[in-house]
C-alpha cells in the first residue's frame, strides 16, 4: 500500500496536472528553440550561450527526476523530498564547515528522517512537534563534548540547517496526504522554476538598478518584479482550477498566495545568496552544469514550500478527509 | 577547539577529483562507511593474524600527529589504524600510493571513503604535495599513517627512509610516532595474491619531536634518518625479546 506505484490513469485523473505537464515540456521545447536559435543566429555572448546550453541540458534531466515521483504517488513524492533535504543539507553542511561537528550533523539526519516520516504518516502532531523536539536535540548534543568554544554557533547553524533542509521541505512532502495533492505540488514547482526563469529573463531584458547588490550583484528590481507580475499571475490562475469551489478560491486570497509564492521564492534564493556571500564562495557545489550545487537549485523550495502549505492549509487543509497514523496506527 | 567558518577543502570539487584530492574530508556517510570499515578491518586482523600491540601508551592523546613504521606488506596500514584508540583512529588518513589504489572510480571511491586513504603519486610533483599534507597535519589536525621507504619491502629488510617525510614535521610542532610491524611479510608479501593467517604484532616507541630541526632539504635528512633509527630500534628491541 505505502509502495504503491499510481498507474497513468490515477497520476493524470486530474486535468490540470496534464496541463502543467504540457506547459512544462512547452516550456523546455521553446527554450530550446530559443537557445538554439540564438547560437545559429549568433546573438549573445559565447558565454552566454554555453550557460543557456548548460542550463537547458540540466532542466532536461531534473524535470523528470522532479516530476515522476510526485506522479508516482505520496511515498514516491516524500522520498524525493527527503532526498532533496539530505543533499540539500549536505552542501550546507560542507559549505559552513558543520560537517567537522559530526554530533549535529547526525541530529539533523535524524530530524530530516523524523518530519518526512511523520509526513509519510499522516501525523501531523508529530510533524509539528519535531520543530521543538530536533531545535532541543540540537541544543543538547554538544553538550557532553564538554566544549563552549563555537556552541553557540554549532547550534545555530544546526537550528537553520534543520528548520530549512528538514522541517521547511517537508512541508511538500506533506501535501501528499491529500488526495488531489499532485497539481499543486506540481504548480509549486513549476512556479518556483518560473519565477528564477522570469527574474532572470526580465533582468536581463530591462536591466535597471540592482535589487541587493552587495548580496546578489547579478539581481535587479526589474527582474524581481517581473517574476512577481508572472509568477503571481501563473500560481492565481492554475490556482483557480485546482480549489475551484473552495473557500480559498477568491481573487484576493489567489493573487495573495501567487505573491506568497513569488516573494518566498525570491527570499530563499536571496537567502542563500547571504550565506554565499558571508562565506565567500560562489556556488554551494557543482553537481549540475549551469546551476552548482543542489543547492542552487532548489533554495525557492525552502520557504516557498511551507508558506504554500500554510496558506492552503488555513483555508482547505490537506488530506482532512484521508485516514491519519497509517504506519504508527 | 574553536568554530572555524570554514568549507571543507575539498568543497566544490567534482567527484573524481574529490576522492583522489589531499584535502578530502570526510562528512558524515564517509564517517559512518570508515567506522564500519575500521571495525570489520579489526575484526579481520583479530581473527585471522591475532594482531598484538605494545606500547599503546606511547600514542599521543591528542591529534595531530604522524605514524610511521617498516613496509613490507598491504596490512601494515590497516595494523596502524587498528592500533590506534577509535576516537583517533577516525582522524587518522594513511597515505596510499595513488597508481595502485585511486586509478579507477570504484577503486578510488573505496580507498577514500571506506580506508580514508589519501593518495601520493609516485611519479608526480611530490614537493607539491607536502605542504597540503602538512598544512593538514597543523591545521586539521589529523594523524597520518605514512611509510617512508615509499615501497613495500619485497623481501620483508626495511630499507631507507626517504628525506621527503621531513618536510612534513621538520621546525613544526607535529609529533612523529615510530613503529615496528613483525609478521606482516609473513602474511601477505607483495607476490602473493591474497593474505596468509600469520601473527602479526605492532610496537610503538616513543613520539620523536622536530621542532628545533631546520625545515630544509638538511633538516628533512635529519629527520628521516632518526625516524629510521628509531624504527629500527624497535624491531630490533622485538628480535631481542623474541630471541
Amino acid at each position: 500500500m505505502i509502495f504503491h506505484v499510481a498507474g497513468t490513469d490515477e497520476a493524470l485523473a486530474n486535468p490540470v496536472t496534464v496541463r502543467l505537464l504540457v506547459a512544462a515540456l512547452g516550456a523546455v521545447t521553446v527554450a530550446a528553440v530559443v537557445t538554439g536559435g540564438m547560437s545559429v543566429a549568433g546573438v549573445g555572448t559565447p558565454a552566454l550561450r554555453r550557460e543557456l546550453w548548460l542550463r537547458l541540458g540540466s532542466w532536461v534531466v531534473l524535470l523528470p527526476a522532479m516530476i515522476l515521483p510526485v506522479l508516482a504517488g505520496k511515498t514516491w513524492l516524500i522520498a524525493e523530498v527527503t532526498l532533496l533535504g539530505l543533499l540539500c543539507l549536505r552542501e550546507y553542511n560542507r559549505a559552513t564547515g558543520l560537517f567537522r561537528e559530526p554530533l549535529i550533523e547526525f541530529v539533523i539526519v535524524l530530524g530530516v528522517l523524523a518530519v518526512n516520516f511523520a509526513a509519510l504518516d499522516h501525523w501531523y502532531g508529530f510533524f509539528v512537534a519535531l520543530i521543538s523536539i530536533t531545535v532541543g536535540l540540537l541544543a543538547v548534543a554538544s553538550l557532553p563534548l564538554d566544549r563552549p568554544a563555537g556552541y553557540i554557533q554549532r547550534t545555530a547553524l544546526g537550528i537553520v540547517g534543520f528548520m530549512l533542509f528538514g522541517s521547511g521541505l517537508a512541508h511538500l512532502g506533506y501535501m501528499g496526504n491529500d488526495l488531489n495533492y499532485r497539481p499543486l505540488v506540481l504548480l509549486v514547482m513549476l512556479s518556483v522554476a518560473l519565477n528564477d526563469v522570469m527574474a532572470f529573463t526580465a533582468g536581463k531584458l530591462i536591466g535597471g538598478p540592482k535589487l541587493l547588490p552587495a548580496t546578489s550583484p547579478g539581481k535587479t528590481v526589474s527582474g524581481a518584479l517581473g517574476a512577481l507580475v508572472v509568477t503571481t499571475a501563473f500560481f492565481a490562475g492554475v490556482s483557480h482550477l485546482i480549489f475551484r469551489g473552495s473557500p480559498i478560491d477568491g481573487p484576493l486570497w489567489l493573487l495573495l498566495l501567487g505573491v506568497l509564492v513569488s516573494v518566498a521564492a525570491q527570499a530563499g534564493d536571496l537567502m542563500l545568496s547571504s550565506i554565499k556571500r558571508d562565506i565567500g564562495i560562489k556556488d554551494m557545489g557543482a553537481v549540475l552544469p549551469g546551476h552548482g550545487g543542489v543547492l542552487d537549485r532548489f533554495n525557492s523550495l525552502l520557504l516557498t514550500s511551507p508558506a504554500v502549505f500554510h496558506f492552503v492549509n488555513y483555508f482547505v487543509g490537506f488530506g482532512r478527509e484521508q485516514p491519519v497514523r497509517i504506519i504508527t496506527g | 577547539m574553536e568554530w572555524r567558518f570554514k568549507p571543507a577543502r575539498d568543497f566544490g570539487l567534482p567527484l573524481w577529483r574529490r576522492v583522489r584530492s589531499l584535502g578530502r574530508e570526510p562528512g558524515l556517510g564517509s564517517r559512518v562507511l570508515h567506522q564500519a570499515w575500521l571495525t570489520s578491518i579489526g575484526l579481520y586482523l583479530w581473527a585471522f593474524h591475532r594482531l598484538h600491540v605494545d606500547g599503546c601508551d606511547n600514542i599521543p592523546a591528542e591529534p595531530p600527529f604522524v605514524m610511521i613504521a617498516n613496509h613490507a606488506s598491504y596490512l601494515d596500514a590497516f595494523c596502524l589504524a587498528r592500533a590506534l584508540p577509535r576516537r583517533l583512529a577516525s582522524c587518522a588518513y594513511a597515505l596510499a600510493a595513488g597508481d595502485a589504489f585511486f586509478d579507477t572510480l570504484p577503486a578510488a571511491g573505496f580507498s577514500a571513503f571506506a580506508v580514508n586513504a589519501l593518495p601520493v603519486w609516485r611519479k608526480g610533483a611530490p614537493a607539491a604535495e607536502l605542504p597540503v599534507l602538512r598544512a593538514r597535519l597543523e591545521e586539521d589536525r589529523v594523524v597520518l599513517i605514512l611509510f617512508p621507504e615509499g615501497t613495500r619491502s619485497r623481501t620483508g629488510t626495511m630499507a631507507h627512509f626517504r628525506a621527503g617525510m621531513g618536510a612534513l614535521v621538520a621546525g613544526g610542532p607535529v609529533p612523529v610516532v615510530p613503529c615496528w610491524i613483525d609478521g606482516a611479510h609473513a602474511a601477505w608479501p607483495p607476490e602473493r595474491r591474497l593474505p596468509r593467517p600469520r601473527p602479526i604484532s605492532v610496537a610503538i616507541g616513543v613520539p620523536l619531536t622536530f621542532a628545533e630541526v631546520d625545515n630544509d632539504r638538511t633538516g628533512w635528512s635529519l629527520v628521516a634518518e632518526r625516524c629510521e633509527q628509531a624504527v629500527r630500534g624497535l624491531g630490533l628491541a622485538q628480535a631481542g625479546a623474541a630471541s
